[in-house]
């Protein structure tokens, strides 16, 4: 058990660093340094394959292959299957003590199933040069391994869960499927190139609500990249739309997640996850607005990845923590049932 | 301050109660095989995120409607039932007036949402489920034959075909397919649940079918209907609708469905009664993501 549990620790902490080395990859433009997949051009390491990526690079200086940009996309692929066959292992451990309480075979289960999508999804990335959807559902992928993980993670080591009241309990559920719609419109944003379709803040060219935003083709979510459904090239309208919306979304999600954490604070044991909320939730706005406003440098679009992903962490964390009280009416809802019974 | 922290409970509590009614545990499986309906539906890529997204919607909120109703109509007979004793209604913490206008406000929003967002088919069919199921099974066949799961199986079969319609406006043979998996599979789900509960049945009046033709019959129809389930359950494959990867893990999920049909009709006991039922959830939602592994991993 012991092992078990540090075991989960480290894949926790591995899927942290995935997930930000990932979205430093895709930062940097270096997403496609291997253009073929698993390999890089068939090979093990870019050191074997210099010959082809100098080609490459010889042939467009500008383009998407170079050494460096090869090595960063190599590391983030064997990260990601080190990681990967870490969470068969655990799941297999998992299994053997699926008798006893708490074990949670079936979440560890579910985390092998979700590891093996999530490297279909890393490898589409790739073949399918970037579609805005695949990259989307790449990072929304990692983040669910990041929860699944966190809250096996938290079962394994018996963490204390507190009877809450009925409000809060749904409110803290609302508010972690909140934040991930929010992170999927800023995974949106970035696979669409669209951070700095807006550069001032609060207002979006000079406007409050910028009335030549495209919402028609900002939300096509079967595309090209740069492209409208029907392949036409995706307009800066499009582009300030979609901008748009996660600034919407940063409001309504930032304020409704610091009222969650207001009201956690006002209770001794679920002050300090409501204070590292607040905190989280500060600091991710902040990092969003300053963002915009020095045009993305590579250092703080990084942190607004990970902050995010930390953000996950405290939302799976209180939802854990926070354990609906049993009550009659809700056991109701719990018992084994059938629609005809 | 305090007050509205009381507000806040309170109101989460009726929310509560409310939710109950819609029964999301056992709908959400009914969701799950809808959604899978749309993502087959599409010879190739996804469907249009804004239908699955309206037609989910309106497919849950009628879904959740009818089990309301379900709520509303056998509230009599659940305050007999220990083990529905605890449901929102007979405990009084709903009245009937409160739950026909949650339940009529939840299926005519999710109505409206399928009218407006996806097509008139899905919300014509969707309509026909919630009668089938809220009127013609809960009103009529339940408490009139043993036959009544496998007829009033027909609506709990649909959301497969509900989740086709609204991707292509149409119903076709391979939709058809994924209703008779369900429908094949609701007698030996059902009649596992109610072979360890045949007391509480007989009590309620309601004429499920080991009340009324006992338990020995009861297990030999759940491995017959288990078989046919079998058989029905690879004819995705023959059609071509789907490849070898759902044809492995239909062989081996049926495999252990028949095994437990199996031991349930040569050595009975409750407690593998109860395995039975749980594990005939697993094995649907299973076969379900299977299809759409099967699906997407073709096309690739």
């Amino acid at each position: 058990m012991k092992t078990l549990r540090r075991l989960a620790a480290f894949a926790l902490l591995l899927t942290l660093v995935v997930v930000v080395f990932g979205a430093y990859v895709r930062l940097s433009d270096a997403g496609l340094g291997c253009p073929d997949w698993p390999g890089c051009y068939g090979k093990a390491t870019p050191a074997h394959a210099a010959e082809h990526i100098l080609d490459a690079q010889a042939i467009r200086p500008d383009g998407p292959v170079s050494l460096p940009k090869a090595w960063k996309e190599m590391i983030h692929r064997y990260l990601a299957a080190s990681l990967g066959l870490l969470i068969v292992a655990i799941a297999v451990l998992c299994w053997r003590r699926r008798k006893e309480a708490g074990a949670g075979a079936g979440l560890a289960l579910a985390l092998v199933g979700v590891v093996v999508f999530q490297g279909l999804l890393g490898k589409w990335t790739v073949t399918l040069l970037l579609k805005p959807a695949i990259v989307t559902g790449h990072l929304l992928g990692g983040l669910t391994t990041l929860a699944l993980l966190a809250w096996l993670t938290f079962r394994l080591r018996d963490m204390r869960r507190v009877a809450s009241a009925g409000g809060l309990v749904a409110m803290a559920r609302i508010g972690l499927i909140l934040l991930v719609l929010q992170i999927a419109l800023g995974g949106w944003v970035s696979t669409n190139y669209a951070a700095l379709a807006c550069t001032d803040f609060p207002t979006c060219h000079g406007q409050w609500m910028p009335a030549d935003a495209d919402f028609a083709n900002a939300f096509h979510v079967v595309r090209e990249l740069g492209m409208t459904a029907d392949g036409e090239l995706l307009s800066n309208q499009a582009l300030t739309a979609i901008h748009w919306t996660h600034r919407l979304g940063a409001l309504i999600v930032g304020a409704y997640l610091l009222l969650l954490a207001l009201l956690m604070l006002r209770h001794r044991h679920s002050a300090p996850h409501g204070a590292a909320l607040g905190a989280g939730v500060l600091l991710q706005v902040s990092l969003g607005i300053a963002n915009v406003l020095t045009s993305l440098p590579l250092p703080l679009a990084v942190a607004h990845n990970a902050v995010a992903a930390l953000l996950v962490l405290i939302m799976v964390l209180i939802n854990y923590r926070l354990r609906r009280s049993t009550s009659p009416a809700w056991s109701a809802g719990r018992e084994h049932e059938s629609v005809y019974a | 301050m305090r007050a509205s922290t009381l507000d806040l409970e309170n109101a989460g509590q009726r929310l509560r109660h409310f939710y109950v009614l819609t029964k999301p545990r056992v709908n959400s499986l009914i969701v799950f095989c809808a959604v899978i309906g749309m993502f087959l539906a599409v010879p190739q890529g996804l469907p249009s995120p804004g239908v699955v997204f309206a037609a989910t919607l309106g497919i849950a909120f009628v879904a959740g409607a009818a089990a309301a109703m379900n709520c509303l109509i056998e509230q009599r007979i659940d305050a007999q039932m220990a083990r529905t004793r605890a449901r929102p209604l007979p405990r009084g913490e709903l009245s009937s007036t409160e739950t026909l206008a949650f339940s009529l406000v939840l299926g005519g929003s999710g109505l409206g949402v399928l009218y407006a967002f996806v097509n008139a088919l899905t919300m014509w069919l969707t309509l026909f489920t919630f009668v089938g199921y809220a009127i013609v099974y809960t009103v009529f066949l339940k408490p009139r034959t043993p036959q009544n799961i496998v007829i009033g199986g027909a609506s709990g079969a649909m959301p497969p075909v509900l989740g086709w319609a609204a991707v292509t406006g149409e119903v076709s043979a391979d939709a058809l397919l994924l209703f008779l998996i369900i429908f094949a599979w609701t007698p030996p789900h059902f009649w596992a649940l109610a072979l360890y509960r045949t007391k509480e049945y007989a009590k309620a009046g309601l004429p499920m079918l080991p009340v009324t033709h006992g338990a020995k019959y009861t297990r030999l129809s759940v491995l017959l209907y288990t078989l046919i389930l079998f058989g029905v359950t690879l004819l995705p494959f023959a059609t071509r609708m789907s490849g070898w990867i759902y044809l492995v893990c239909a062989v081996i999920l049926g495999a252990v469905f028949i095994r437990y049909a199996w031991r349930l009709y040569v050595s009975y006991s409750d407690k593998l009664s109860q395995q039975t039922f749980r594990y005939s959830i697993v094995y649907l939602s299973s076969l379900f993501a299977a299809l759409l592994a099967d699906h997407y991993i073709r096309f690739q």
